[in-house]
């Protein structure tokens, strides 16, 4: 009964974890991609402008929500839910400290499921996400939004290919699929990270999953050039603010995975700075890729589709496979 | 496509080009100046709105009313109306500038003979309301305070 009431704290932590460091990260982004251009970002609404998107939040609960009459209704309304809420869903299987660990007396996990698939439930996760996409243009019944979901399960597909390949490396050095025991495989100082080893399946799974968050430089699916807002075309108000809000969320669970997988998840990088809590660590981990995320997006401009296509193809998907071989091949050996 | 390229871009060389430029610019300080907080400050021949200029110590106006400004002034808009007084002088009765014709050229500043009139610092001119762009004369005394340091003392 305990451990019951505590999955449902912990499984509420961290969902308002997610839900309010996504509001923090779009005013963070507006912020850093101010300064990127020497702009000063939004300044108004709180010290620094903390608060804007809070203030975007009620004027866009405010605006009238339009809903054309030739779009298919429900398939319309749940789109923008099946973005993200599948997304979160995998933020139960990140480790957030060590197991059994002491609070207040009691004595738990500090993960909500410590669950033998969790890669495996990440990549079913993701690959929903395109649903969410693809659902958005085709229900929009628009030329711009069917376009844009076109692009985006193509390009969806085609990279999470090379991102499934990639994390198979992981899985093969740690022999298994359980993200808490994939950590406990990288537990000592930072050279025992499996980033050391994986370099490259790291590199292939960071540019798969910039593909997969659509985020520049492959934001083909909502290229405002040509597709004005792409899949999310037709939608206005806060159906809109879900489809933004959703691109953060899935931004924290990419880059907890990345941390967990490739950077130590919960771990310090030297063993005596361990008495700093471990989900303290596993958050800077995670605002490191977060900020990489948005550094990348305001340096990179855009790919061309064939571009996107023939990267995806010809470079990552041969060099996830030749990293899986040569993986394999030295685990097998040793 | 050669050995080097290959290894540019196995190693995102130019990718990681951009970034450290970006990256730099985030760094660098901002010049933006927030304008309804804090206001930019016109360098010292800059031409706002026209003011009147007063005699500092008897408080008279230096306009003779020789009406040179409004024969120069290009898109005329300036009016003078004058008079004679008793003792034979010229006074300036009305001093009328439509600012939504003016043109900002600052002839007037540069003929007037007594620096009566001359430009001033003040850019805040927008409004609602055309009527407010009639500068009467108790408008451009009033002014007199946004007028340049260097033409004050005069």
């Amino acid at each position: 009964m305990t451990q019951f009431i505590f999955l449902i704290i912990k499984a509420a932590i961290v969902f308002f974890f997610c839900v309010g460091l996504a509001a923090m990260l779009i005013w963070g982004e507006r912020k850093y991609a101010g300064w990127m251009q020497s702009r000063l970002g939004p300044n108004y609404a709180g010290p620094m402008g903390v608060l804007q998107t809070f203030g975007d939040l009620a004027k866009l609960l405010r605006k009238e929500d339009v809903i054309p009459d030739t779009v298919d209704k429900p398939v319309f309304r749940a789109a923008p839910y099946l973005l993200w809420v599948p997304a979160a869903l995998t933020m139960a299987v990140i480790p957030f400290g060590g197991m059994d660990a002491k609070i207040f007396g009691w004595r738990t996990d500090l993960v909500i499921a410590n669950f033998d698939a969790g890669i495996v439930l990440f990549l079913a996760m993701g690959s929903l996400a395109v649903y969410g996409v693809v659902f958005a243009g085709w229900s929009s019944n628009s030329r711009w939004a069917l376009i844009g979901a076109l692009r985006s399960g193509a390009q969806m597909i085609s990279y999470e290919l090379s991102m499934g390949l990639s994390l198979v490396g992981v899985m093969i050095l740690a022999g298994s699929m359980n993200l808490v025991q994939i950590v406990d495989y990288q537990s000592g100082a930072f050279w025992h990270w499996n980033f050391i080893p994986q370099l490259v399946g790291f590199v292939i799974f960071f540019i798969a999953s910039i593909a997969e968050l659509n985020r520049t430089p492959f934001d083909l699916p909502e290229a405002e050039q040509e597709l004005v807002a792409g899949y999310m075309n037709e939608y206005t108000g806060m159906r809109w603010g879900i489809f933004m809000f959703s691109e953060y969320v899935n931004m924290i669970v990419m880059s907890a995975i990345m941390a967990t997988l490739f950077f130590g998840g919960w771990r310090a990088p030297f063993e005596s700075w361990n008495v700093i809590p471990g989900f303290l660590w596993l958050i800077a981990k995670m605002m490191g890729f977060i900020i990489l995320y948005m550094w990348v997006r305001w340096s990179v401009p855009r790919y061309r589709y064939n571009q996107l296509m023939s990267l995806g193809w010809k470079i990552l998907f041969p060099l996830a496979l030749a990293n899986l071989a040569v993986t394999a091949l030295v685990v097998t050996v040793k | 496509m050669g050995l080097i390229d290959i290894i540019k871009k196995a190693t995102f060389f130019e990718i990681l080009q951009g970034m450290s430029v970006t990256g730099k610019y985030a760094a660098s300080k901002k010049f933006t100046i927030e304008y309804p907080k804090e206001k930019s400050i016109p360098y010292p021949r800059f031409r706002g709105s026209q003011a009147l200029l007063a005699d500092p110590v008897t408080g008279e106006l230096n306009c003779d009313a020789c009406h040179l400004c409004e024969t120069i002034c290009p898109s005329q808009c300036i009016t003078i109306e004058s008079s004679e007084t008793p003792d034979g002088k010229k006074s300036l009765d009305e001093f009328t500038i439509d600012l939504s014709r003016c043109v900002f050229c600052g002839f007037c500043e540069e003929v007037c003979p007594r620096a009566a009139i001359v430009m001033t610092a003040n850019y805040e001119l927008a409004s609602y309301d055309k009527r407010d762009f009639i500068l009467t004369k108790e408008w451009l005394i009033a002014n007199a305070v946004h007028a340049h340091k260097e033409l004050k003392g005069r």
